[in-house]
């Protein structure tokens, strides 16, 4: 069985020649399905950048990155767009929630992109709001809900389709720690009922949780030996 | 197609949109309201001015009309000797004129003034008399209210018949049973065969009638003035009127009778020759200048509207595009996330513009009441209206997702 993650020399440069940041230098990193990942590194170090590539938000310079098996460099962009509707789940660290539109709107929103009929979407939509925790909340509006809540909301919106990979990108960041442990927990949860999670963080305690830990270092991968010498 | 019932789900997914979005829907709307509130308005009060001058010229007689009169025949303040032999203009130039393009030439009509004493059992009075010939009513907007026009025997022998406006009808005869009386003309007696129609016009309500002189009208066959009022026998006309009802062969027919009159009266150029139509079209062409100039108004207003709709998009330009990457990074591609930017902008503009109508409509009707001239609206103009405004609520409205569709999904949520 394919790995979910597999990159090969994956580098990202932002800018142009002057002053272009080598913010990835050469990636490699497989995952196998069913994997609870922790990212971790110093500020600065490429994580983010390395997600939003992980999660087709964004191309990497150079180098191959093959998604579920299917690589993915040179795709069309509806066909990275139909990549992050039906196979990624990205959950970021400031929600991005839709501020105007409803709980249950917001969950519904990938389904619409991918041609769930209206009847399907409000029931899965509900569906999804009561495994993250928080039914009650589905005609609320994002503001009116407290940050555990919301990324609860983004959590639900991340499983709308069913994706063969969650990427979070220090989901509890904004939130205070009890909170925080608690997002945390649904994460082990979802990992526990089979999901694939790649989480970034700059917590130790929850990178212990993780079932492997990586560690990015000014854009490569620091290996374990580099750290021991 | 990803989307499933496509076109009702995108609408309905475009009009959650504007009421998730009301505050900025509004003010988006109300700029496109204004717009063709404004532009609607400007052509329709231009529009309406048009009709009123195109409702005098039907009055008049229409505009499809060339008027041939002499002209002043003096060079330096004298007449030249050839001007004082010369015979001006006579009935022979309008028959010439007529057989001169049959084709061109759908009806044609003489006028022959003269003064006399005219006497009925109830008024005394010296007036102007009208000699006619050809088709003259039709020419000059009359119309026969009672009794008949001339016969073309009548026209022909100079018959002692008349006709007269209503204003001479009612003066010389008030009880109303004019037709069949015999009244004087001069010295011989002339039956009243028929009363025309009151042309009334007035540029605005409560004006006095623009067109009464015309109910002033007493007319006779223009043969009866040449033969016994004035005993010319070159039946000289003071005004002949050709009816060419296709515009464009009016220019090649004035210069083949200019040229035609020339040899008929000795190399002299003693005639005017008045084209209505190119009257007319210079006309309308200062209409159309008054419609740019509306328009343009309209378009600045539209501007005005479109500069506070680019503040507010512009205002909310990094929240929109930010909300447009996270549609993108939950799965829309651009193209989905343009369709429903456009779906949502038609259905805004188009609402808008709704609204713009109504507005202008009553706008229009102010001014109108205003003027006091009547309100009319010419289809035309509800669609320049509607599609001027709805190109430019397009236009800004797209701006956003034009501008998120060139970012990668990562860079439009990075959006500042
Ligand atoms: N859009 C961008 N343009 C320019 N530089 C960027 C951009 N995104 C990230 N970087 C740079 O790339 C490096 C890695 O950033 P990032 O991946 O956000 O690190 P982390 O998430 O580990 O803090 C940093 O030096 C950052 O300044
Ligand atoms: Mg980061």
């Amino acid at each position: 069985m394919s790995a979910v993650i597999e990159t090969r020399s994956l580098t990202k440069v932002f800018g142009v020649n002057g002053n272009a940041v080598h913010a990835l230098r050469g990636i490699d990193l497989v995952v196998a399905r069913g994997e609870f990942v922790a990212l971790v590194g110093p500020s600065g170090s490429g994580k983010s950048t390395l997600m939003a590539i992980l999660g087709c938000l964004d191309s990497p310079s150079a180098g191959g990155y093959s998604l579920d098996g299917q690589p993915v460099e040179g795709l069309s962009g509806s066909a990275l767009a139909r990549i992050r509707n039906e196979k990624v789940g990205f959950v970021f660290q400031t929600y991005n929630l839709l501020p105007r539109a409803t709980v249950a709107r917001n969950v519904e929103l990938p389904m619409l992109y991918a041609g769930v009929g209206g009847r399907e979407r409000r029931e899965r939509a509900l569906a999804l709001l009561e495994k993250v925790g928080i039914p009650e909340k589905a005609g609320r509006l994002p503001a009116e809900l407290s940050g555990g809540q919301r990324q609860r909301v983004a959590i639900a919106r991340a499983l709308a389709n069913g994706p063969a990979l969650l990427l979070a990108d220090e989901p509890t960041g904004a939130l205070d720690s009890k909170t925080g442990a608690e997002v945390l927990g649904l994460f082990q949860e979802l990992h526990r009922q089979g999901h694939t999670v790649v989480l970034v963080t700059h917590d130790p305690a929850i990178a212990a949780l993780a079932g492997r830990r990586i560690e990015l270092y000014d854009g490569l991968v620091r290996l374990p030996e580099a750290k021991a010498a | 197609m990803r989307f499933s019932g496509a076109f009702r789900q995108r609408v309905a997914e475009a009009w959650l949109e504007i009421r998730e979005n009301l505050g900025r829907s509004a003010l988006q709307a109300l700029g496109i309201m204004v717009g063709v509130a404004s532009v609607l308005g400007g052509f329709s009060i231009s529009d309406s001015n048009q009709r009123r001058s195109d409702e005098r010229w039907r009055k008049l007689g229409g505009i499809e009309r060339m008027n041939v009169q002499p002209a002043a025949a003096m060079r330096d303040g004298s007449v030249t000797a050839l001007q004082r032999a010369n015979l001006g203009l006579r009935n022979d130039d309008a028959a010439d004129g007529e057989a001169l393009n049959s084709k061109a030439v759908h009806a044609t009509s003489v006028q022959r003034f003269a003064r006399a004493r005219l006497r009925s059992p109830n008024a005394d009075q010296e007036r102007q008399v009208s000699g006619i010939g050809g088709d003259f009513l039709p020419l000059n907007g009359y119309e026969v209210e009672q009794g008949r026009a001339f016969s073309m025997t009548e026209l022909a022998a100079g018959a002692p018949v008349c006709l007269l406006g209503a204003e001479a009808a009612s003066v010389f005869f008030p009880s109303g049973d004019a037709v069949g009386q015999t009244m004087r003309l001069g010295d011989f007696p002339v039956v009243v065969v028929g009363v025309f129609r009151e042309l009334v016009f007035r540029w605005r309500e409560g004006e006095p009638n623009a067109m009464a002189w015309r109910n002033e009208i007493v007319a006779v066959p223009s043969a009866l003035v040449a033969a016994r009022m004035q005993g010319d026998r070159y039946e000289r006309v003071d005004r002949m009127t050709f009816k060419i009802p296709e515009l464009n062969l009016m220019e090649g027919f004035a210069r083949d009778l200019a040229s035609l009159l020339k040899a008929n009266h000795r190399q002299q150029e003693d005639v005017r020759i008045d084209d209505i139509a190119a009257r007319m079209r210079k006309r309308q062409s200062q209409g159309q200048v008054y419609n740019l100039i509306f328009m343009l108004s309209g378009i600045l207003s539209l501007v005005g509207g479109g500069m506070v709709n680019v503040n507010i998009q512009l205002a909310s330009l990094s929240e929109r595009v930010r909300e447009v990457g996270v549609r993108m990074a939950i799965g829309a591609s651009s193209l989905e996330v343009f369709k429903a930017f456009m779906t949502e902008a038609v259905l805004l503009t188009s609402l808008g513009s709704l609204g713009g109508l109504v507005l202008g409509v009553g706008f229009s009707k102010g001014i109108c009441v205003f003027l006091d001239i009547p309100l009319f609206l010419a289809p035309g103009s509800f669609f320049a209206a509607f599609f001027v405004a709805s190109a430019f609520g397009v236009v800004f409205a797209l701006f956003p997702a034009w501008k998120a569709s060139r970012l990668s999904p990562m860079e439009a949520l990075r959006y500042e």
